[in-house]
């Protein structure tokens, strides 16, 4: 069969019918991520923190903008060369055009793969704390875990039906290299059969295992099965009896007269399990990822509802390499409840407790008073005596990375050969590079020199932190979790590269695929490919709104 | 729509001049965006660099739109279909007006 309007328009659109369709799609696109920037302008104007703005490393953004620029081009040279009926010229545009495509999604991945990999921060006094947390150790390990301590006596209580069973075999590990056993406290009652009415029971002292835990699980759900059953019939029976008794009534009129007889039914029931109590019988310890558990002083939960009844044990959250400080937050919070900024930061925890950071902070305070001083003499006063323009909050209580770098530049004098500042741009900054001297290997095997890495020797631009678990409000990678701008820019740049992908693959398709229809009907393809082009071109025009909104605004 | 083998060497040429321009306004969102003399309004982000940074992203996206879409010369329906998306993505930004606080008017951009 012919498909019709391939090549030749119709007569009411005066279009041939792809093209309707793909504007149609593109009008739905329109609005798609139309609806995605509304959604980041609200965001921004509703957010009650400081919005991270110009956060993006702006150098790859830049590339993938002239990279996707480019693509455009070629591909639209790709549809004027099959229109020339010049294949081997179409086949050299597609092929830049599908490698332009690629080369963005590298550099799109590398950016999200830094982020994935940094992490941040907010202390209870909503300072925030960025930096690497990964230590090397034969393999990268991060020193983020909630620590446990069970003593003889302490109990760990198991949920009645659900538990995971990798965390069970984990804490087994642990009591075993420590020679401890984990025993059931008390017996446990419970029915092993749905229609077994004859109760078993997991005696007192059984040791801790996955399928014994099982076994108590299928248990408490059988007599569950169980109970209801006979609930069910009970009830049903209590309404055969009742109805003849209510003659020309309606069900509802005499509802509140049928009722279960509870004395009759109570003997027959299965007891419910409440969950299983295991004892320890010496000292060890465990640890779990601060998102698996939620921790206290003496009882602590799994994210499975187990609970454990074990002393909270320093639980620190070690940076290996601390990049950033920022007090915008801080500042925010402050201001807010009309306390000075100075004074607040002067109190945080961070300044209170780190030698670096007061270090560093005298010194970022006298950047900026200079910064203060030269933007005065370059732009001068206004007529009411003030400034026409002054450092930016983000300017006065943020130190980031790169003033980290210049620091450390400035005091040890460090210096990066221009490769190496190059890939900084792209990747982050180079911790091995700017900590010189520094030994991996040691500063891990040496944990208390680790956490105590300030030695004033030492040429360490980005120098450990310990954090206490205590202080910590909420720490996340630079993933969506983190905050809102976090979400909608993964929202809309993972929409993009989506959107980068499938056009990719579409006009590869054309390429590599496109000859037996070139030979047939070469106007048929030059229409696919102008098509094709339009939602390429639509990529490349969505990335020119996103490049300065997420980048540099 | 260009068919004739003089129209499509005409409009390649087209091509490459909006490539230059659209390299060029990348450039220039950058630069006042990052050099200090070129930065307009206040010292660092407010307003105005939104402003001009929109203005720069609109005028490029209207070169893509207009040249390498080909919407200098389309038929009617694209238009209605075009007119059409356009309206519907306006109105999701006119929500922005029952929005506590404006984006343009108020000074709340900065913090």
């Amino acid at each position: 069969m012919e498909i019709p309007y391939i090549v030749n328009a119709r007569k009411d659109t005066g279009l041939f019918n792809a093209k309707i369709a793909i504007w149609l799609f593109l009008a739905s696109e329109v609005m798609l991520f139309g609806g995605f920037f509304s959604a980041y302008v609200f965001l921004r104007l509703g957010a009650d923190y400081p919005w991270p703005e110009r956060t993006l490393p702006v150098l790859p953004g830049l590339i993938n903008t002239f990279v996707l620029i480019g693509s455009s081009v070629t591909v639209v040279f790709a549809w004027a060369a099959l229109k020339l009926r010049n294949w081997r010229q179409f086949q050299i545009y597609m092929w830049i055009t599908i490698l332009c495509a690629l080369l963005f999604m590298v550099l799109k991945g590398v950016e999200y793969n830094v982020k994935f990999h940094h992490q941040a921060v907010r202390l209870d006094d909503y300072s925030v704390v960025e930096g690497h947390l990964a230590y090397y150790d034969g393999t990268h390990i991060e020193k983020n875990r909630i620590n446990i301590q069970l003593t003889e006596g302490s109990t760990i209580v198991y949920n009645n039906l659900r538990f995971h069973a990798k965390w069970v075999e984990e804490i087994l590990a642990e009591a075993k290299a420590a020679g401890a056993t984990l025993k059931l406290a008390a017996d446990v009652k419970g029915a092993e059969g749905y229609s077994d009415e004859k109760e078993t029971y997991f005696k007192a002292g059984a040791p801790l295992t996955v399928e014994l835990l099982e076994k108590i699980a299928k248990a408490q759900i059988s007599a569950r099965n169980h109970n209801q059953t006979l609930r069910s019939k009970a009830l049903a029976d209590a309404w055969e009896i009742a109805k003849p008794k209510h003659p020309g009534q309606s069900d509802w009129e005499y509802s509140d007269k049928v009722s279960i007889d509870e004395k009759a039914i109570k003997p027959k029931l299965l007891t419910d399990i409440l969950g299983a109590t295991f004892k320890v019988d010496k000292s060890f310890e465990v640890s779990f990822k601060p998102r698996d558990v939620k921790e206290g002083a003496e009882q602590s939960k799994l994210r499975d509802d187990t609970v454990i009844n074990g002393t909270l044990l320093p639980s620190p959250m070690e940076f290996h390499y601390m990049d950033a400080i920022d007090f915008q937050y801080l500042v925010m919070k402050a201001e807010k409840k009309g306390i000075k900024p100075e004074v607040a930061i002067a109190n945080s925890w961070l300044m209170q407790n780190d030698p670096f950071v007061r270090e560093i902070w005298a010194w970022h305070e006298a950047e900026i008073t200079k910064l203060r001083q030269r933007l005065k003499d370059d732009y001068k006063l206004d007529e009411k005596g003030e400034p026409n323009r002054v450092p930016t909050h983000k300017e006065m209580y943020r130190i980031g990375w790169k003033e980290f770098a210049k620091y450390g530049e400035e005091k040890h004098k460090i210096d990066l050969s221009g490769t190496d500042k190059l890939k900084e741009e792209f990747m982050g900054p180079n911790y091995n590079a700017r900590n010189p001297d520094e030994k991996e290997a040691t500063s891990h095997n040496s944990n208390e020199e680790a956490s105590h890495g300030h030695d004033s020797h030492a040429p360490l631009t980005f120098p450990h932190l310990s954090i206490p678990r205590e202080q910590i409000g909420f720490a996340s990678k630079f993933a969506p979790a983190w905050n809102t701008y976090y979400a909608i820019y993964f929202t809309i740049t993972g929409l993009h590269g989506l959107h980068v992908v499938g056009g990719a693959i579409v006009l590869a398709y054309y390429l590599f695929f496109g000859r037996r229809m070139y030979d047939e009907n070469p106007e048929w393809l030059c229409n696919r490919v102008e098509v094709g082009g339009l939602f390429w071109h639509f990529v490349d025009l969505v990335w020119i709104f996103v490049f300065p909104i997420l980048y540099l605004m | 729509m260009a068919n004739s083998v003089e129209e499509i060497q005409k409009s390649k040429k087209t091509y490459m001049l909006v490539f230059g321009l659209l390299l060029i306004g990348t450039v220039a969102t950058v630069l006042v965006a990052t050099v200090e003399a070129l930065d307009i309004g206040e010292h660092g982000f407010d307003k105005w660099d939104a402003i001009l940074g929109l203005i720069i992203a609109t005028t490029k996206a209207s070169l893509v739109g207009l040249i390498f879409m080909h919407l200098n010369h389309e038929k009617k329906a694209i238009y209605w279909i075009f007119i059409g998306a356009l309206l519907l993505c306006a109105s999701m930004f006119a929500i922005l007006f029952l929005a506590k606080y404006s984006p343009i008017f108020d000074n709340f951009f900065y913090l």
